[in-house]
C-alpha cells in the first residue's frame, strides 16, 4: 500500500536525553521554498508544522504555510484554514497532528513579544510544540540555519500568570538566558535520497569554486550592527523607564517611612496618655505604589541582543579564522 | 455757580415758579453771589438789621448798574434778566422797603428804563437790526415794566417832576407805596407766601430797626451819593470812569471794547499819516535807485506794488540822508525784524538785503557792514524754505553759492575782519576805523548748511536725469568753497572749526576714486593727456590729503563724532584704493566695531559703507575669507540697500509711518556716492562660493557641518528648485551655475560662468583694476576647484600624480604641491606626498560605514551602561539591606565587581580612545581654526548691525 513518510526515517537517540527533534528534509525544503516564494527582505513567513510525538522525540514530518495576508480579504479565517488544511492532509493520509510552527527570521531577529505570545499559546495547547526558526540569509551563505525553540517551564508559568512585574521575574529567577530553550535537531533523509545524493556528488565534477576565504563582511555585519543598535536603544529606554520607576518607588518608600514614624510617635504619646492608638492600616491606601513597568520587554530585548551578539560573534570568529588561515597560508607560501 | 443758584432758589420756595414767562437766565456772577448772601443772611438779619439793609441796597445798586450797562450796549436779554432779579430782590426786601421806603435810585431806574425801552420801541430801524433774542426780550421787558411801574406811578411821576427829591419825602412816599403794593399784589403765589413768612420775622425786628432809623437815613444819603456817581458814570460815556472797572465782567468788557473802538477810530488817521510819510520816503528811494540802474529799480518797483503794509517798511533812506553805518545797521535790523514772521515775503526780504548791500557798497561803508549784510542774505536764503524736507530751488542755490563766494572773497581780501559766533551783537565793530572789523556770524555754519543743502538737492533729483548731472557739476563749486574756507580757517579759525571744515573736505573726498594717482602709480603718465588733465594731475594725491586731514582730526578733535567719521572715511578711502592692510589696521585699531552701535544712524550708515568697501577691497586683493567676513553681515540681513542708505525697502506702514519715512529719506546717501549693490552681492556670493564649495566637499558626510554662508545656500536652493535649467541670465544664476561646476571640480566651466561678457559688464568692469581682479579670480577658482576635486574624489584614487593635477587645473606644479601640502597639514586630506614620483598617495583612513557604525554603537553602549549604573546606584542607596539576603548575595557581588574601578576605567579609556581618533580630531581642530579666523570681525559686526537695526526699530 501507501508508504508513509515517516517510515522512511531512521530514528536516532541523543545522549543528553532531552527532547529531540527529528525533521525531514522534505519539511526543510518546503520551508525554504516558502520563504523563497513569499518572503522578501525583512518580511517574515510562517507556517504550521505537522508530525507526531514518539516517546521523547518529536517528529516533524510535514508542514504547510500560512497564506500571506492581504488586506483585501478581511474575513479570511486563519483557524478555519488550518483546520481545512489538516483535514485535507488527513484525507491523503499524511500526519496531521499539530506540533508547532515555523517562522523565518531576518538576521536573527525573532525574539519578540509576538513570538512569545504565539509560542505560549501553542505550548499551552500542545505541550510538545516547538517553533522552528529558519534563517534564510545564513542559509543563502551556504550553511543551513534552522533552529528549534521552546519556552522554558519557568517562562510558561510566568506567562500563564501574566505577571511580568519586576518582582515576579526576580523571584522566578528568569533571565534572558532562561527564556527559550533550544531543542537539538536531527534531519533525516530516506536512504534512497541519501543514495541519490551520493550519486549526484559523484557525477558532478568539481563543484563551483567556493570562495572559502571570502569574508563577505560588509553587508551582513553592518546590518547586524544596525539591528543591534536599534535594540540597544530600546534597552536604554527600558532602563530609563525602570530607573524612574525605581526612583519614584524609593521616594514613596521614604515618605511612607516618615509617615509611619510620625504615626508611631503619636501612638506612643497617645498610649502614655491612655488613649487608644491610631490604626496603621490606612497607610497602604495613602501610598499607592507606582505602576511598575512590565519587565518582559526588557527580557525580550536582552534576549534579542544576546542573539545578535551570538550571531556577530559567530560571524566574526569565522572571519577571523579565515583571516588567520589566510595569513598562515601566505606565510607558508612565501 | 449756577448750581448753587438753583439750590438757592429752591430753598426760597416757589419763587421761581412765579416767573413763568421769565426766560431761563444765564446767571450773572454778581447776582449769584448776592442771592447766596441773601439766603444766608436771613438769619443774620435778626441781629444785624442795618447790615441787612445795607446789603439789600448794595444788591440793588449792583443790579441797577448792570442794567444800565446792558442798556448802554442795548443788550435787552441781559436787561430783562437783571430786571427780574431786581424785582425779586425788591420783593425780598419788601419789609425793609416798608420801613425805609422805596429808594430813590430804584424809582429812578424804573423811570429811566421805561423811557429807554419806549425809545427803543419807537426805533423801528434799530429793532430790525436786533437779533431775535434781543427783540423778544425787549418786548417782554417793555410789558413787564409797564405793568410794574403802575405800582410806582406816583413815585415815578414825582421823580420826573423833581429828580432831586429829599430823603424825607422819599421815605414817606415809600411807606405809602409799599403798603399799596402789599394790598394789590398781583405777582402771584410766591410773593404772597414770601410775605407771609417775612412779615412775621420782620415785625419782631421792627422795634430794633426803628432805633436805627436815624442811622438808616444816613445810609440813605450815602446811597444817594452812590447814585449820583452812577448817574455821572452813565452820562459820561467817553471817560468810562474807574468805578466801572469794578463792575461785572460783561460790562467791563464792553467798556474795554468801547474804549478800543474809540482808539480804533483814532488810529486809522494816524496810520494814514504814516502811509503818507512812507510814500514820500519811497519816492526818495526811487530817486536813489534810479541812479543805481534800471534792473534794480525794476525789482524795487515790484516790491512796492505787491507787498502788504508790513513789508513796505522803507529800507532805504530819505534823500539827502547821510548814509552812514548807523543808519544802515538800523535799516538792516528793521529788515531782520520781519524775519520769521508770518506773512513776510521772504524773497522780497532777500531782495531788500541785496539792495542794502548795494547801497552800503555804494557808499563805501566798509567791508564790515558788507560782511554783516552778506551773512544775513545767506541766512535768509536758507530761510527761504520753511520746510526742512524741501530743497533749494536752483536759482536760490546759485545765488547762495555766489554769495558765499563773494563773502569769502571779502574775507580773504580783508584780513582785518574778525568773524565769529561768539562776538556779541553790541561788541561788533562794523565801522571803518583803526580797529579791525568785528562781525557776528559763522561762515563755517553757513558753509556746512550749504553742503547740507547740496546733499538735499542731490537727494531730491532723479539720479537718472540730465538734471542730476547738472546739479552734480556744482559739486566742484561746493568743494571749491569748502577748500577756500579751509584755507581761511586754517589761518584764522579755532581748532574745532578746522576739524569741522576738514571733515567737510573729507566727506567730499573719501568716496572718489583718485584716477590720477592711480594712473600715476601705474606709470601711465603723459601721452594721451590734454593740458587740462596735466594741470589737474599736479594737485595733491587724494590719499595724501586724506591722510593729512584725518591725522589732524585724530590729533585735535575733541568730539567723538567727527573723529569717528574721519576714521571711517579714511578707511573707506584706503579700501577704495586697495590699500587693504592700512584700511584693516585702522579699522581694528579704532575699535569701531565695538561701539558703533551707539552712534547715530548717519554714522552707522557710513560705517556700513566702509565695511562693505573694506570687503570689496579684500576681495580685489584675493583675500576671500576677509571679504566674506566683512560682507557677511550686510548681505545676510537682506537689507543691504537700507543699511547702506541707498534706498528704502518697501515695507508696510505698520513698521514705519510717514514721519519716519521722511527722516529716513533725509538719511539717504546721494546717488553719486552709492556702492553698486549688484557688485556687492556678486563679490559676496563669489567669495562664499570659493569658501563654501570646498568646505561642503570636505564635510559631505559630516552630520554636524555648518553653513558658512546662509545666503549662498539660499541661492543654491533657489537654483535647485528651478524646474527647467536654462543658461544663466542674472548674476546670481551665473554664480549658482559656477558653483555647481565647481562642485564637480570642473574649473573651466566654473570659470566661464564667473568670467564672461555678461558678468564683466555687470560686475567686473566696475573695478578699477579689472584685469588684475579677473586674474586673481581665475586663480582662486583653479585652486579651490582643485581642493574640491581632491575632497570629492580622493576616495576613488589610490594615488594621484601631481603632474596630472597640474595639467587638469592648469596650475604650476609648485602650486599644486603647496595646496596639497597645506591640505595634508590641515588634516583635510589623508594622504602623503611621494617626492620621487611626484604623486599623492592616499591613506584611506576615512572610517568605513561599518567603522562609523561601530563608533555609534560604542557611544550607545556607553549610554546604556551609564543608565544601568544609575539604576544600580539607586538600589544601593535606598535598599541598603536589600542585597544582604542570601538569595541575592551573588548578584550583588557580581555587580560590585563590575563596578570595580579598573573595569570602568578600562571602558572609559576605550571611550576616550574612540572619541579622539585622528579623523575627528582633525575636524575639530579645523573648526576651531575657522572660528578663530572669523572671531574678530564677526562678533563685532553682529554687534554693529544689531545696533543699527535696534536704533531703527526703536525709532519706529
Amino acid at each position: 500500500g501507501l508508504i508513509r513518510f515517516n517510515d522512511l526515517y531512521r530514528l536516532y537517540e541523543f545522549e543528553n536525553g532531552k527532547t529531540q527533534l527529528f525533521n525531514s528534509w522534505g519539511v526543510v525544503l518546503k520551508i525554504i521554498k516558502h520563504y523563497q516564494e513569499e518572503g522578501q527582505g525583512s518580511e517574515v513567513v510562517q507556517g504550521v508544522l505537522l508530525g507526531l510525538v514518539v516517546e521523547d522525540r518529536l517528529e516533524i514530518t510535514n508542514c504547510f504555510p500560512f497564506p500571506q495576508h492581504t488586506e483585501d480579504d478581511v474575513d479570511f479565517d486563519e483557524v478555519q484554514y488550518q483546520m481545512e488544511m489538516m483535514r485535507s492532509l488527513r484525507h491523503v493520509n499524511i500526519d496531521h497532528l499539530h506540533v508547532g510552527w515555523y517562522q523565518s527570521t531576518y538576521y536573527g531577529s525573532f525574539v519578540s513579544r509576538a513570538l512569545l505570545d504565539s509560542q505560549f499559546s501553542y505550548q499551552h495547547a500542545i505541550e510538545e510544540s516547538v517553533v522552528l526558526i529558519y534563517d534564510p540569509i545564513k542559509t543563502a551563505q551556504g550553511s543551513l540555519c534552522l533552529k528549534a525553540y521552546r519556552l522554558t517551564p519557568k517562562l510558561m508559568e510566568i506567562c500563564k500568570e501574566k505577571d511580568f512585574s519586576p518582582e515576579t521575574l526576580k523571584k522566578a529567577c528568569v533571565g534572558y538566558e532562561h527564556m527559550l530553550e533550544e531543542v537539538p535537531i536531527v534531519i533525516k533523509n530516506s536512504h534512497l535520497i541519501n543514495v541519490l545524493l551520493l550519486d549526484l556528488q559523484e557525477k558532478s565534477m568539481v563543484a563551483d569554486k567556493h570562495e572559502l576565504l571570502n569574508l563577505s563582511s560588509s553587508n551582513h555585519l553592518e546590518k547586524s550592527l544596525q539591528l543591534l543598535m536599534d535594540r540597544v536603544d530600546g534597552m536604554s529606554q527600558e532602563i530609563v523607564k525602570y530607573n524612574s520607576y525605581c526612583r519614584n518607588l524609593s521616594k514613596q518608600q521614604q515618605q511612607k517611612q516618615q509617615y509611619l514614624q510620625r504615626r508611631q510617635q503619636e501612638n506612643t504619646q497617645r498610649q502614655s496618655r491612655g488613649e487608644p492608638p491610631l490604626p496603621e492600616e490606612d497607610i497602604n491606601k495613602m501610598f499607592k505604589p507606582p505602576q511598575a513597568p512590565p519587565r518582559m520587554d526588557t527580557l525580550l530585548i536582552a534576549g534579542q541582543v544576546n542573539n545578535y551578539c551570538q550571531n556577530i560573534k559567530a560571524f566574526t570568529s569565522q572571519n577571523l579564522g579565515k583571516l588567520f588561515m589566510a595569513e598562515a597560508l601566505q606565510g607558508h607560501s612565501s | 455757580m449756577s448750581r448753587f443758584f438753583a439750590t438757592g432758589s429752591d430753598s426760597e420756595s416757589e419763587e421761581s415758579s412765579s416767573a413763568d414767562e421769565i426766560t431761563p437766565k444765564a446767571t450773572g456772577t454778581t447776582f449769584n453771589k448776592q442771592a447766596l448772601l441773601l439766603s444766608d443772611d436771613e438769619e443774620d438779619t435778626k441781629r444785624v438789621v442795618r447790615s441787612a439793609k445795607d446789603k439789600r441796597f448794595e444788591e440793588f445798586t449792583n443790579i441797577i448798574k448792570t442794567i444800565r450797562n446792558a442798556m448802554k450796549i442795548r443788550d435787552m436779554s441781559k436787561c430783562l434778566e437783571e430786571f427780574e432779579q431786581l424785582y425779586r430782590a425788591f420783593l425780598k426786601s419788601k419789609t425793609i422797603m416798608d420801613k425805609e421806603g422805596v429808594p430813590q435810585f430804584y424809582i429812578r431806574l424804573l423811570a429811566d428804563l421805561e423811557d429807554y425801552l419806549n425809545q427803543l420801541w419807537e426805533d423801528k430801524e434799530g429793532k430790525k437790526k436786533m437779533n431775535k433774542n434781543n427783540a423778544k426780550a425787549l418786548s417782554t421787558l417793555r410789558q413787564k415794566i409797564r405793568k410794574y411801574n403802575k405800582d410806582f406811578e406816583t413815585e415815578i411821576a414825582s421823580y420826573k417832576e423833581n429828580p432831586e427829591q429829599s430823603a424825607e419825602e422819599e421815605e414817606k412816599d415809600d411807606i405809602g407805596s409799599a403798603s399799596s403794593s402789599k394790598s394789590d399784589d398781583d405777582e402771584g403765589v410766591t410773593a404772597k407766601s414770601l410775605m407771609k413768612k417775612k412779615p412775621q420775622e420782620e415785625e419782631k425786628k421792627a422795634p430794633e430797626a426803628s432805633k436805627f432809623l436815624k442811622g438808616a437815613a444816613d445810609e440813605e444819603s450815602e446811597s444817594e451819593d452812590d447814585e449820583e456817581s452812577e448817574d455821572w458814570g452813565s452820562d459820561s460815556v467817553d471817560s468810562g470812569g474807574e468805578s466801572e472797572d469794578n463792575e461785572g465782567a460783561a460790562a467791563s468788557l464792553a467798556v474795554v471794547f468801547l474804549k478800543k473802538a474809540q482808539d480804533g477810530d483814532k488810529h486809522p488817521e494816524r496810520k494814514k499819516d504814516d502811509r503818507r510819510k512812507r510814500h514820500k520816503k519811497m519816492e526818495q528811494v526811487d530817486e536813489e535807485a534810479d541812479e543805481e540802474g534800471e534792473g534794480e529799480e525794476g525789482g524795487w518797483e515790484k516790491v512796492k506794488g505787491g507787498v502788504p503794509l508790513v513789508k513796505e517798511k522803507p529800507k532805504m533812506f530819505a534823500k539827502g540822508t547821510e548814509i552812514n553805518n548807523a543808519v544802515v545797521i538800523k535799516k538792516l535790523n528793521e529788515i531782520l525784524q520781519a524775519r520769521g514772521k508770518k506773512g513776510t515775503d521772504r524773497s522780497a526780504q532777500i531782495e531788500l538785503l541785496h539792495a542794502l548791500a548795494g547801497i552800503s557798497n555804494e557808499n563805501n561803508l566798509g567791508e564790515g557792514i558788507l560782511v554783516k549784510i552778506k551773512f544775513n542774505i545767506i541766512a535768509s536764503l536758507y530761510d527761504y524754505n520753511t520746510n526742512l524736507a524741501a530743497f533749494m530751488k536752483a536759482e536760490m542755490w546759485k545765488k547762495c553759492l555766489e554769495c558765499i563766494d563773494e563773502l569769502l572773497d571779502i574775507l580773504f581780501e580783508n584780513s582785518n575782519i574778525f568773524i565769529g559766533e561768539n562776538i556779541a551783537e553790541d561788541s561788533e565793530n562794523l565801522a571803518i576805523s583803526d580797529q579791525p572789523f568785528r562781525v557776528r556770524g559763522c561762515i563755517l555754519t553757513l558753509v556746512e548748511r550749504m553742503d547740507e543743502e547740496f546733499t538735499k538737492i542731490m537727494q531730491n533729483t532723479d539720479p537718472h536725469s540730465q538734471e542730476y548731472v547738472d546739479n552734480l557739476k556744482d559739486e566742484g563749486r561746493v568743494c571749491g568753497i569748502i577748500d577756500r574756507l579751509l584755507q581761511y580757517l586754517e589761518s584764522k579759525g579755532s581748532t574745532e572749526e578746522v576739524c569741522r571744515v576738514y571733515l567737510r573736505r573729507i566727506m567730499h573726498t573719501y568716496y572718489k576714486f583718485d584716477y590720477k594717482a592711480h594712473r600715476r602709480s601705474l606709470g601711465l603718465q603723459g601721452e594721451t593727456k590734454s593740458e587740462q588733465d596735466q594741470e589737474e594731475s599736479e594737485g595733491e594725491d587724494s590719499a595724501i590729503i586724506m591722510d593729512r586731514l584725518c591725522k589732524f582730526i585724530y590729533a585735535k578733535d575733541r568730539t567723538d563724532r567727527i573723529r569717528t567719521c574721519a576714521i571711517l572715511c579714511h578707511i573707506y578711502h584706503h579700501a577704495l584704493h586697495s590699500r587693504w592692510y592700512q584700511a584693516r589696521d585702522l579699522m581694528l585699531m579704532s575699535h569701531l566695531q565695538d561701539n558703533i552701535q551707539h552712534a547715530d544712524p548717519p554714522v552707522q550708515i557710513l560705517y556700513n559703507r566702509t565695511m562693505v568697501q573694506l570687503g570689496i577691497c579684500a576681495f580685489r586683493q584675493g583675500m576671500i575669507k576677509d571679504a566674506h567676513n566683512a560682507l557677511l553681515d550686510i548681505q545676510s540681513s537682506g537689507r543691504a540697500k537700507e543699511l547702506l542708505g541707498q534706498g528704502l525697502l518697501m515695507r508696510n506702514m505698520q513698521e514705519r509711518n510717514a514721519e519716519q519715512e521722511k527722516i529716513e529719506k533725509r538719511r539717504q546717501v546721494p546717488f553719486h556716492m552709492h556702492i553698486n549693490l549688484e557688485l556687492l552681492e556678486c563679490v559676496y556670493l563669489v567669495s562664499a562660493m570659493l569658501l563654501e564649495i570646498p568646505y561642503m566637499a570636505a564635510h559631505e558626510f559630516d552630520a554636524r557641518r555648518r553653513m558658512i554662508s546662509k545666503q549662498f545656500h539660499h541661492q543654491l536652493r533657489v537654483g535647485e528648485r528651478q524646474p527647467l535649467l536654462g543658461p544663466p541670465e542674472s548674476m546670481r544664476e551665473h554664480v549658482v551655475a559656477a558653483s555647481k561646476a565647481m562642485k564637480m571640480g570642473d574649473w573651466k566651466t566654473c570659470h566661464s560662468f564667473i568670467i564672461n561678457e555678461k558678468m564683466n559688464s555687470k560686475v567686473w568692469d566696475l573695478f578699477p583694476e579689472t584685469q588684475r581682479v579677473r586674474e586673481m579670480l581665475v586663480r582662486k577658482i583653479q585652486e579651490e576647484s582643485l581642493r574640491t576635486y581632491l575632497f570629492t574624489y580622493s576616495s576613488v584614487y589610490d594615488s594621484l600624480s601631481m603632474e596630472t593635477l597640474s595639467e587638469m587645473f592648469e596650475l604650476e606644479l609648485p602650486t599644486v604641491h603647496s595646496i596639497i601640502s597645506k591640505m595634508i597639514i590641515n588634516e583635510e586630506l589623508m594622504a602623503s606626498l611621494d617626492q620621487p614620483t611626484q604623486t599623492v598617495v592616499m591613506h584611506r583612513t576615512e572610517p568605513t560605514s561599518l567603522q562609523n557604525m561601530t563608533l555609534q554603537l560604542a557611544e550607545k553602549l556607553g549610554g546604556l551602561v551609564e543608565n544601568n549604573e544609575r539604576v544600580f546606584d539607586l538600589k544601593q542607596g535606598v535598599y541598603g539591606g536589600y542585597f544582604n539576603r542570601d538569595q541575592k548575595g551573588g548578584y550583588q557581588q557580581k555587580q560590585n565587581y563590575q563596578r570595580a574601578p579598573d573595569q570602568r576605567g578600562g571602558y572609559q579609556q576605550k571611550q576616550g580612545y574612540q572619541r579622539a581618533p585622528d579623523q575627528r580630531g582633525g575636524y575639530q581642530q579645523k573648526q576651531g581654526y575657522q572660528r578663530d579666523q572669523k572671531g574678530g570681525y564677526q562678533q563685532r559686526q553682529n554687534y554693529q548691525r544689531g545696533g543699527y537695526r535696534n536704533q531703527n526699530q526703536s525709532s519706529y
